[in-house]
Formats: structure tokens, sequence, C-alpha cells
């Protein structure tokens, strides 16, 4: 009790200390100020603010507007503006005007165009690759649209490869991203609300979900987690993830990762929410369970009995990456009367010569091939085969006949990092890796029996876990109300209910056997 | 926050009680049936089945009358506090003795049949260890996780079953009603309280989403329980005969020892591990109940940290017997027998009361209005 009301204590102070705490560094009194009718005042605080001399890329232009008849200035910051653009919509049109009765946002013929009269307001849209116009006289300033920021095509998905359906990914540009998504859901529900999560950075989130379909509740939930963090930069996606996801510790992932515009756009149909955010090229999920990280969009787009075989596959996969090499250190050291006389003299007969327990032996081995994937995975791409020739081929070989490995655990090891990658999700990939040296470790200790109490152990933990108030293994167990897309997945025609764990505010889908 | 919570839904409710009960034909209790019923086991299982039929029903009927008490509070209810007290205090020593005797021979049968190097100190530990987290996870993830098994468990033993009903005999089974239809009629009323587990089931009745799934539920799994129970007693009469069944402490073990499987010689570690997964969730189901009851009784609400301590106990008595075989078998005997009268005249009783308390009065007053 009294370590609890320690804790209650030291959260309340640090919540108070935050609260009070300004940024320091970013001169926040200044940003407070309102525009002053004087040019040269307003001029001198956006140069303070931008540290004008110094910082090369903001460019501030003073012109005299004949057509005004007034001096005005111009700022942006050249690297995220479109140059193009500023020089024929914005200069042009105002040096060229000789109407004095005109007003601004007549002259320039850019998108959009905003009055503000915050120097906060003004800082906020030029850090967003707006340009700023500030006229003598006037005691507000104009925002021009006109960012332009750097990023790559859209390209093809590098890390979900489908054989059949949209060869479209998500980049880093989250405008971009968000087009791909309207493009598939032409609806005005599809709602993209932006929340800035971070003060120093200014990064903002876009919580995309569509009115009527998702659940309230989890949305207004959603946006007040991410209203509440107090953080000074972050970065992507990748890096919210575990500000969001709420065990961080658990083995588990909670949060999708997708990286497929459609695969995104077919959980929103189903009621589901996206994150995205600028400089990340994948989108989160959420919430998520078991199933849609064991999924694969390809399961849907190939016929039903093609999509269900690579669903066994996978499945068969999954067990064959956790228990394989357990199961081969179960049998050989405690239930070794349960493998054919032949096969037995056959596996004693290449062990007779290794010095090492199977445990050992395996662990070798899988750390091994762990390091040769790792190592894989960061080296140059022309010295890249080299490695995987090196590890596969010449240490195994080598290893065999040096006796240190028998070959047979070569097999097992090699079969279940083969299988590993037949998990396509790269977080439930790692979970998998990992909980399969538990099992190794559990089967070392007490064989079938160890491992058969880690796995009821994990499976009581696997259905406690929680994405959001949603059963990890939801619809299957506890079961609910849904298309039964679980390990198998029915006739696209069939699957005619939006899944009963969301809540969703329509769960029909489409009408019965259409 | 958007599940309502701890609730059962009804395929858990029955995949729930399928294990815990269904699992008893893998420990001692075929042996303890074929001692009085020889080779007509299976009959007196069904036989059993059917005369449980009587409390259960009894026992809905009660608890249609009181839908959110469970069967602690009902019991309170309509004794008093102190002979209600009195009563649940009885089912709780019965029924912990119960889990504390099931478990030893579970240990038992994990230490004589597969592991008979490892000392039962270290398997009774790991085992209670497993359903204490399970326990203390909650009945809905209990239920969640025997709902996502129960498919693989029982197809398991239904291949177990094709395969020695393929090697054994079918003559076996005759004289069908093995040494009279009175002895089995005394086997069955000797043995009735294999089913007393739908008793201490009243425990989490409103816990089940519905009082229509728990009538529903519960009647269903009788039917299934039994079927599956005697199914399993054919099975080993077949393939053993009665005198050697009835002489094996656990045909189970013994059949998946016997049986072969295409090239398969020993395939009894393939069987091995599912029966293990349905003992984990039966023991953890127990504990999670015998807390529940505990909690109930001492009035405190978080049952839920009482666990530990009911684990504790019953690791504690469970080690303590020297010879485990013959002393659980006994003790456990003279359990059924105890518990027998309990679930059969228990139910009666309470509905006798209710009816006289004219509860079931107010239910159909308040069905109408």
């Amino acid at each position: 009790m009294l370590k609890e009301m320690f804790k209650l204590f030291k959260k309340q102070q640090k919540k108070q200390s935050s609260s009070v705490k300004k940024l320091g560094g970013e001169q926040s009194d200044l940003k407070e100020k309102e525009f002053s009718r004087h040019l040269q005042e307003n001029l001198s605080i956006l140069k303070k603010l931008y540290s004008v001399p110094d910082n090369k890329d903001i460019k501030l232009r003073e012109l005299y507007l004949e057509g005004f008849k007034k001096q005005a200035a111009l700022l942006f910051i050249s690297t995220i503006t479109d140059v193009k653009s500023v020089e024929e919509n914005i200069l042009k049109p105002l040096t060229e005007n000789t109407s004095s009765t005109k007003h601004v946002r007549d002259v320039v013929s850019v998108q959009m165009v905003h009055e503000i009269s915050y120097f906060k307001d003004a800082v906020k849209d030029i850090n967003k690759g707006n340009a700023l116009l500030v006229l003598e006289g006037e005691a507000w300033a104009y925002v021009l649209d006109c960012p332009d920021f750097q990023s790559r095509a859209i390209e093809k998905p590098d890390n979900e490869i489908l054989i059949k359906g949209p060869k479209e990914a998500f980049n880093e540009k989250a405008v971009a991203n968000i087009s791909l998504l309207r493009k598939k859901i032409r609806n005005e529900n599809l709602i993209v609300e932006g929340i800035e999560v971070s003060q120093r950075s200014h990064n903002d989130v876009f919580v995309l979900y569509i009115r009527g379909l998702a659940n309230e509740k989890l949305v207004t939930n959603i946006k007040k987690r991410l209203g509440s963090l107090e953080v000074n930069a972050i970065q992507n996606l990748s890096l919210l993830e575990e500000y969001i996801e709420e065990r961080n510790y658990s083995i588990f992932p909670s949060i999708l990762n997708t990286e497929r515009p459609d695969r995104a756009a077919s959980f929103l149909e189903d009621g589901y929410i996206i994150l995205l955010m600028d400089n990340s090229p994948d989108s989160l999920v959420l919430p998520a369970t078991f199933w849609s990280f064991f999924h694969s969009p390809e399961d849907h787009y190939l016929r039903i009995h093609y999509g269900n075989f690579t669903r066994a596959l996978r499945m068969f996969a999954l067990f064959i990456t956790l228990f394989t090499s357990a199961i081969y250190i179960a049998i050989t050291t405690y239930h070794a009367e349960m493998i054919p006389p032949d096969l037995l003299l056959a596996i004693a007969s290449s062990r007779e010569k290794v010095p090492f327990p199977a445990v050992i032996e395996i662990l070798i081995m899988e750390a091994a091939f762990e390091l040769i994937r790792e190592a894989g995975l960061r080296v140059p791409s022309p010295i890249g085969p080299t490695i995987g020739i090196v590890g596969a081929l010449i240490l195994g070989q080598a290893a065999v006949e040096a006796n240190i490995i028998s070959p047979i655990v070569i097999i097992v090891v090699a079969l279940g990092g083969l299988s590993s990658f037949a998990v396509s999700d790269l977080s439930l990939n790692f979970g998998v890796r990992l909980i399969r040296f538990l099992f190794i470790l559990s089967a070392s200790m007490i064989g079938i029996y160890g491992m058969t109490a880690f796995f009821v152990a994990g499976l009581f933990y696997m259905v406690s876990l929680k994405s959001f108030g949603v059963p990890y293994l939801a619809p299957l167990s506890p079961s609910y109300k849904s298309s039964k897309d679980t390990i198998f997945r029915r006739l696209v025609k069939n699957e005619n209910i939006r899944p009963g764990f969301l809540k969703p505010s329509d769960s029909q889908k489409k009408s019965d056997g259409a | 926050m958007i599940q309502s919570k701890g609730k059962l839904g009804i395929k858990e409710f029955i995949s729930i009680i399928a294990l815990t009960i269904g699992t008893k034909l893998s420990d001692d209790t075929p042996s303890i049936i074929y001692e009085n019923a020889k080779n007509a086991g299976w009959i007196a299982t069904i036989l059993i089945g059917v005369m449980s039929f009587i409390p259960v029903i009894i026992l809905i009927k009660v608890f249609s009358a009181h839908k959110d008490k469970n069967l602690h509070e009902v019991i309170i209810y309509l004794f008093g506090k102190i002979l209600g007290n009195l009563i649940s205090i009885i089912i709780l020593v019965l029924g912990a003795s119960a889990l504390i005797v099931d478990s030893g021979v579970y240990v038992d049968i994990i230490g004589t049949m597969y592991f008979t190097k490892t000392p039962p100190s270290i398997i009774y530990l790991i085992l209670m260890a497993v359903c204490a987290y399970g326990a203390k996870r909650g009945i809905e993830q209990i239920g969640a996780v025997s709902w996502l098994l129960l498919p693989y468990l029982k197809i398991t033993l239904l291949v177990a079953v094709i395969v020695s009903i393929n090697e054994g005999t079918l003559g076996f089974i005759f004289p069908i009603w093995g040494e009279g239809k009175l002895e089995i009629v005394k086997a069955s009323a000797k043995n009735l309280s294999i089913f007393s587990d739908f008793l201490f089931i009243g425990l989490i009745a409103p816990l089940v989403v519905s009082f229509k799934d728990f009538k529903k539920g519960t009647i269903i799994s009788l039917i299934f329980v039994t079927l599956e129970i005697s199914l399993a007693m054919v099975t080993f009469v077949m393939l053993f005969d009665y005198t050697t069944a009835e002489m094996l402490s656990y045909p189970f073990h013994e059949t998946i020892r016997y049986i072969q499987i295409g090239f398969l010689t020993n395939v009894e570690t393939l069987f091995f591990p599912f029966w293990l997964v349905a003992t984990f969730i039966r023991f953890s189901f127990y504990l999670y109940l015998s807390a529940i009851l505990l909690g109930g009784i001492l009035k405190i609400k978080e049952f839920e940290y009482l666990i530990p301590l009911v684990t504790t106990i019953v690791i504690l008595i469970g080690l303590s017997p020297d010879s485990p075989s013959i002393v659980l078998y006994t003790m456990r005997q003279y359990i059924l027998l105890l518990l027998s009268p309990a679930f059969i005249f228990l139910p009666p009783l309470m509905w006798l009361i209710a009816k006289i308390r004219g509860d079931f009065k107010n239910e159909t007053v308040q069905e109408s209005s």
C-alpha cells in the first residue's frame, strides 16, 4: 500500500511539473504576440524567430507593391515550399497588380489564403511549407498555401509481397497515403482527423475512420490517448506505436502495421481505425487481433481453396517454427521410445560423435541461424548473397564435419527457420521466434510435460490479452458474431457481417447471400 | 472496455464442462465403475447420466428463481446464515478434498506413466503453478482456452477410441448386462457422484451470459459427457476385457500405450500433451471454483487473491501421502461415496425450501407482469 501511495504521489508530482514547465529555447513569449501595424516591427520579430541571416533556407523577400502603394515582405522556407509557385502565383501577380482597390486574396492565384493575427499561427504555417505575406499598415498577415515536401514516388510494397492483387504501397507522405485510401473508399464519411502529438517538432497524426461504422467510443478513446502525449518529437508511426500500445512488455504485438493501402482500406471498411503519419511508409491498424497478424490480403485475392491452402500452410509453418526444435530435444532426451527403432538408431549413430547434449547442439545452431539472418539483413546488398552462401553452406557443412553438430539438427533448425518466414508479419515473426526459445528451454527441462505446461500458460496469457478492449483471439475464442475469418476464410459473398468484437455501429456488410 | 466483463458464452460454458468432467474417463474413474459393474460399466455410466438428470434439473429449477445468485448465495438465502454457511463449508471441504485427491491422482499418472524419474513434487508444482495462473486469469479466460482447444482434444480422443476399437474384440462387451441388471443399478447409485461436479457448476451460474444459456449448456454438456465416458468405457472393455480393465488403475493411459498407429508403435507421447492440456484446464477451473466458494464463505469480494492460498494448500496436502497410487485410490472412493448423497439430496432439499418460501411464485408473477 505504501508503495502504491508513493507511486501515486510521484505521478502527481510529475504531472504538475510537466504542465508548468515550458519548452526551453522555443521563444514562446515572442510567439504569443500579435502582429502590429508596422512592418519593420513584425519583420524584426520574424527575423528573431527564424534567426534569419544564419538560417540559410529561410527566404525573406522585401518589396514595394505598386498597386497597394505599400511596403511588403514575403517569408518562406525555400526547401519545403514550391518555389515556382511562389514566383508565378504570388510574386508575379503582386508586382504586376495596378489596382489599389483589390484585396490580396483577389490578386494572388494560390489555392488557399488565410489571414492570421498571431505569430504562433504564422510560425506553424510557415513550418508547414506555406509562405507568409506581411503588408505595411496591416495588423495581420496572409498565409499563402504552397507547400512542397520532398518525398519518393509511390512504389511497390517491399515487405508485404503478393502475387495477385494491387501493387501500390504507402510512401512517406501522409497526403499521398490518404489519397491512396480515398481512391479506394469514395465516401464522404471517411473521416481524416489530424491530431498534433508532439510539442517541439509538431508531428501530426491522422486518424482515419468511417463515420457510422467505427465504434464511437473507440475513436474518442484513441483520440484522447493521442492527445494526451507530452513529447517533444515523435518521428513516425513505428515510434508512436510504443507510445499508444497497452502492454509494452508483452511479447505479442497489439497494433498492426501495414504498408498496403488495399489492406488498410479493407480494415477501414470493417470498422477499424487507421493511423497515418508523415515520414512513415506504413499505417497502423487498431485494434488488432492475432488473426490480423496471421492473415495476408492474398488469402482473399486468391480463389477460396487456394487462399485457404496458403492459410493452412501458414498455420503449419507457425507450429513448425514454434515446436520442431523443442520437440526434437524433448523426444531425444525424454521420450526416445516414441521414435521408430530404425530412426532412433540413425539419430543415435549420427549423434555418437557429437560431444554436446541435444539442447546445446540446438541452441548453437539456432544462434547461428539467427546471426546469419540478422547479418544478412544489415549487410550492404552487393555482399548479401555471399553471407548467405558462407552461412548456410560452409558453416553447416563444416560444423557437421567437425562433429560439433549432428546433421539431423541442421535439418530441424533449418526447417524451423525456413518456416518462420511464412509468418509474414514482422512483429508476429519476432514474437514467434522469441517464444521458440522459451519452448526449447522448457523442453530441455522436462520434455513434453514442460512444453505443454508452457503452452497452456501461454494460451491463458494470450486469451487474457486485449488490444484496445478487443480480446486477442477474438472472434474464435471467446466467440463473437463475425464472418468467421480466422484460421480459414469463407466465401467472400458469405462474409456478410463486420466483426462483432469491434461493436460496429452497422454490422451488416451485405445482404444475405448477395 | 467493450466487452461485458467476465461473462461466459454458452460455447465456452459447455467446453469447460466437457473438459473438466470429460477428462474423468482418463483417470481411475473407469476402474472404480468396472469394479462394481464389470463389463457393463458403460451401461452403468449411461445410467449414472440419466439418474444425474434429476438433481441437475432440480438444481436448474432452483436457479431459475435466483438468476443472479451463485450456489453459495442461494444456499445462504435458502438455509439462513448459519446453516447455509455450514452447508457451504461442507461442500467446500468435500470439493477441496476432491481437488486435492484428483490432482494427486493426475500427478501420479504423470509420474508413473510418463516421467518415472522426475520427482512427483516437481510435477505437482508445475501442474499447480500453471493451473493457479490460469485460475487467476479468470473464468472468461478459462472458458476461452477450453473453447479454443476443445475440438483438438476431442478429435485426438476420438482417434484413440477408433484405433482401439479397431484393435479390440467386440465379444468382450458380452454379456451385455454384466453380472446382472441389479448390479448395474447398484454400481450406478454408488458412483453417482462422478457427475457431482454439476453441483459445483452452480457456483458460476450467474457468470453465464443468460440463464437460458446456463440451462441449455448444462443439459447439453451432461448428455455429451455421459456419452463420451460411456464410449470410452466400451473401448477399454473391448481392448482389455473387464478383468484387466478393472485391474488397471488408469485404463486410458494403458490404452494409448497399447495401440499403434501405422508405423508408429509408441504413440502415447502423441496423445499425452492433449490429455495434459485438458488436465491443466480442469484444475484451473477447480481452483477457481474453490476460490469462489471460499471467497463467498469468508465474504471476500476479490476472491482471485485467494487462488495462491488455495493452490499452496492443495500442493502441501497433495504431496503428503506416501504411496499415492493406493492411498489416493481408496481416498477417492470415500470421497465419491460422500459426495453422492450431497449431490442427490441437496438440490431437492433446496427446491423444497424454495417451494415452501414461495420463490417460484414470485418468478411467475414477475414473468407475467
